[in-house]
């Protein structure tokens, strides 16, 4: 037993004496002026280190968060428990939803119109209107000035496409060259380490400090470990959650949606685990929408990996792609959001499910190098012809033969009696070959909910007033995405709002 | 007074008796057990009149980042620290607590130990001294301690940093080049989407078995690591 769990013991001893004697007008609450959380656990006397700005994960929220606060004069430490820098960003499939970027692409490749507004529309929409407007205003309004940022001054290079993918109305998912949200990470590291903005590795955060349980006390820093050291750091002006979600944690997801349980394969890095929200709720935050957990769609069937073949599937609804169940035949609309997909995928009751597309497809939604590593490695299946594709990937090829023939023809028609797949000019119907396959099958994915924030992305408790000095960004927080997080989304969200918590926590007043 | 300076003279002398006796004792930590040294040594070894000072004469034990040159630390280290013979690091070594650690008899201090780190330190021993990983490997290439955590003699919470390790392994680029995958160049651990930023011990894991940590999420890639569990 250790020595927190007898003071919190011997305290509610304590409270219910007290209790007994006051005739019921003693109660434990979190709100009472400097007694529960206070003596749970005492504040440390002295400090091991003091920092102007602490900033907990090294993904895209806490590296952007990071940068802006390194950029306005604050000293700053990434603390990141893993012994590499990223987190699932680094791992991620590095797609980036903008309604425009400084090389307007999207208008260069002939792909329609687009704007903020129609994004935020799509974003509410695709997460059944439970995610916060404001604070989705504030993700559409700013992802194409941060594409920007990333780009003047990360260096950020991104590839001649742009999707239209599953939930969105428009052509607006931009890709990275690198193809994985590595080209993301580099260049908001880049960004925060030539700023100053110190990242240091395995080094776990194990309790936030908070000054007493009144509602205007301050956050004043955090309780690490780094190896079998325990150290106490004080962070002067703000701390910021910047950890990420807990598609890795199965108890955790299991409290909130069971069906979640340890058979599912999750496309996340081992620390995305929910720890932190447990740590920030300790001290009065309030965390929202947790059961909201999104599958990955196309996922590889096996692993639950999210590689770089994982992304096509995702990518190639806007140009025509096809997804097809074991005996060949369409079993969703491919415009489709990811819970939808999702679901019909696993309401065909036969594992995997594929998607079906051209050679002419690959240059709009990827690069020919991607697709020749990922039949080299056996993850697509590459044919002259339709029926020779169902053979090699144990389809009845009759059934894909004719699944193809008619899809082809409703486009034609440009209409879709069976699904009411909506098309546009610029999807390509599958008659030339060659043809590819490529398995795919839903894993744990994304947590949409988390901790609440308010549009300056400081941390609200359970009386919707900000916790002084207590920021967060990325997919920490809750009720932005609402109920279904759309593909291409996260990223702008860690990122706008990283920048925001990091711009905020710089201005605060140090504390003496 | 007289009585008192007399009492005092006595108590000198006394004192100087008893730890005179002590020092004769303690400078051979072998004695208490080893009577007959032949059970013990080889049977081409020269016969050993003395004690463990004389088998210091010839056998050296490296402080500097090289263990001697017939093992002698990882032999008495397998047979003492460990086993049915496992015996308290003081049983040899001279040690104040938070202060000095060394061999009985000897002058140098390896640094000081506290009495929190000794189990730990023990066990560490024992695996460099014997066993499937990491850290015998080095001991059979003669590395010691020093040789990867410098000196003095590691604490409980000690890592090894990157640099160190490149020091003998690296650069990195000759590490990558090693580990090339001809069929698939991006399946290379020295050269993975992490770039330089990984730290070694990652995956190497000195006192303990060696994990390939690409598979953590990769499963479906095989791949062999040295010091890997058996």
């Amino acid at each position: 037993m250790s020595k927190n769990e007898i003071s919190r013991r011997s305290l509610l001893k304590t409270l219910a004496a007290g209790a007994a004697m006051a005739g019921g007008g003693f109660a434990l609450n979190l709100a009472a002026p400097a007694t529960a959380e206070a003596m749970v656990k005492k504040l440390p006397a002295t400090w091991d280190e003091t920092w102007d700005v602490i900033v907990v994960g090294s993904g895209f929220a806490g590296l952007a968060a990071a940068a802006e606060a390194a950029g306005a004069g604050a000293k700053v430490i990434i603390l990141e428990k893993m012994p590499v820098y990223g987190g699932n960003s680094i791992i991620n499939g590095g797609e980036y939803n903008a309604w425009d970027d400084e090389f307007h692409l999207r208008q260069k490749l002939g792909l329609g119109d687009d704007s903020a507004e129609a994004h935020m529309k799509d974003t509410i929409k695709g997460g059944d209107f439970y995610g916060q407007p404001p604070l989705v205003k504030i993700l559409t309004d700013n992802a194409t000035p941060t594409l920007n940022w990333m780009i003047d001054e990360g260096g950020l290079k991104l590839r001649e496409v742009v999707n239209r993918t599953g939930g969105h109305s428009n052509y607006r998912t931009h890709t990275c060259v690198e193809g994985v949200g590595r080209g993301y990470t580099e260049a908001l590291k880049k960004i925060a380490e030539k700023r100053g903005a110190k990242l240091v590795l395995n080094t776990s955060i194990t309790w936030i400090w908070r000054e007493s349980a009144e509602p205007d006390s301050p956050v004043l820093g955090v309780e690490v470990k780094r190896g079998k050291k325990t150290l106490n750091l004080k962070a002067t002006r703000a701390l910021v959650l910047a950890s990420g979600g807990f598609s890795r944690d199965v108890a955790m997801r299991q409290i909130y949606n069971p069906s979640l349980t340890d058979t599912y394969n999750s496309t996340n890095h081992p620390g995305a685990t929910g720890e932190t929200v447990r740590y920030a709720q300790a001290v009065g935050a309030e965390a929202i929408q947790m059961a909201f957990i999104q599958l990955y769609p196309y996922a590889e069937p096996e692993t639950g990996l999210l590689d770089a073949p994982a992304v096509y599937p995702f990518r190639g609804p806007g140009f025509g792609i096809v997804y097809v169940n074991k005996v060949g035949k369409r079993f969703v609309n491919e415009m489709e959001r990811r819970d939808v997909v999702s679901r019909a995928e696993m309401a065909t009751g036969m594992k995997p499910t594929f998607s079906i597309f051209n050679e002419k497809m690959i240059v709009k939604m990827g690069t020919k190098e991607e697709i020749e590593s990922g039949i080299a490695r056996g993850r697509f299946v590459k044919a002259d012809s339709v029926a020779e594709l169902a053979t090699k990937l144990g389809i009845p090829p009759e059934n894909l033969t004719e699944t193809v023939k008619k899809h082809n023809q409703y486009m034609k028609d440009g209409k879709d009696p069976e699904f009411n797949r909506n098309f546009t000019k610029v999807m390509i119907p599958l008659e030339e070959g060659p043809f590819y396959g490529i398995a795919q099958w839903p894993a744990i994915h994304h947590t949409m909910g988390g901790l609440r924030i308010n549009n300056d992305a400081q941390v609200l408790d359970i009386w919707s007033k900000p916790i002084p000095r207590f920021y967060a960004a990325g997919e920490i927080t809750g009720g932005i995405h609402g109920a279904n997080r759309l593909g291409g989304n996260a990223t702008p969200d860690a990122a706008v709002f990283g920048r925001i918590a990091g711009v905020n926590a710089a201005k605060e007043k140090p504390l003496a | 007074m007289t009585a008192r300076i007399r009492w005092v003279g006595w108590l000198c002398a006394l004192l100087l008796l008893t730890s005179s006796a002590a020092m004769a004792q303690k400078n051979d930590p072998c004695a208490g057990c080893h009577k007959d040294w032949s059970k013990v040594l080889p049977k081409d070894h020269a016969a050993v009149n003395g004690g463990f000072q004389q088998c210091r004469t010839c056998h050296k034990t490296g402080t500097d980042g090289t263990a001697s040159v017939n093992g002698f630390a990882t032999r008495l280290h397998k047979t003492h620290a460990a086993g049915e013979h496992k015996l308290a690091c003081d049983t040899c070594h001279s040690w104040v607590d938070g202060k000095s650690f060394g061999l009985i008899g000897e002058d140098a201090n390896l640094g000081p130990v506290k009495k929190e780190d000794l189990a730990l330190m023990q066990q560490k021993m024992v695996t460099w001294a014997d066993g499937p990983f990491t850290d015998h490997l080095h001991a059979k290439a003669k590395v010691d301690c020093a040789g990867c955590h410098a000196k003095p003699v590691p604490v409980s919470d000690a890592t090894v940093e990157n640099p160190r390790c490149l020091e003998c392994h690296g650069p990195v680029e000759k590490l990558a080049a090693r580990s090339a995958n001809k069929e698939f160049p991006k399946r290379n651990p020295h050269a993975s989407h992490y770039g330089s930023d990984i730290a070694c011990t990652s995956c190497h894991k000195a006192h303990e078995a060696s994990v390939v940590m690409c598979a953590d999420c990769h499963k479906l890639w095989k791949l062999n690591i040295p010091g890997a569990a058996q």
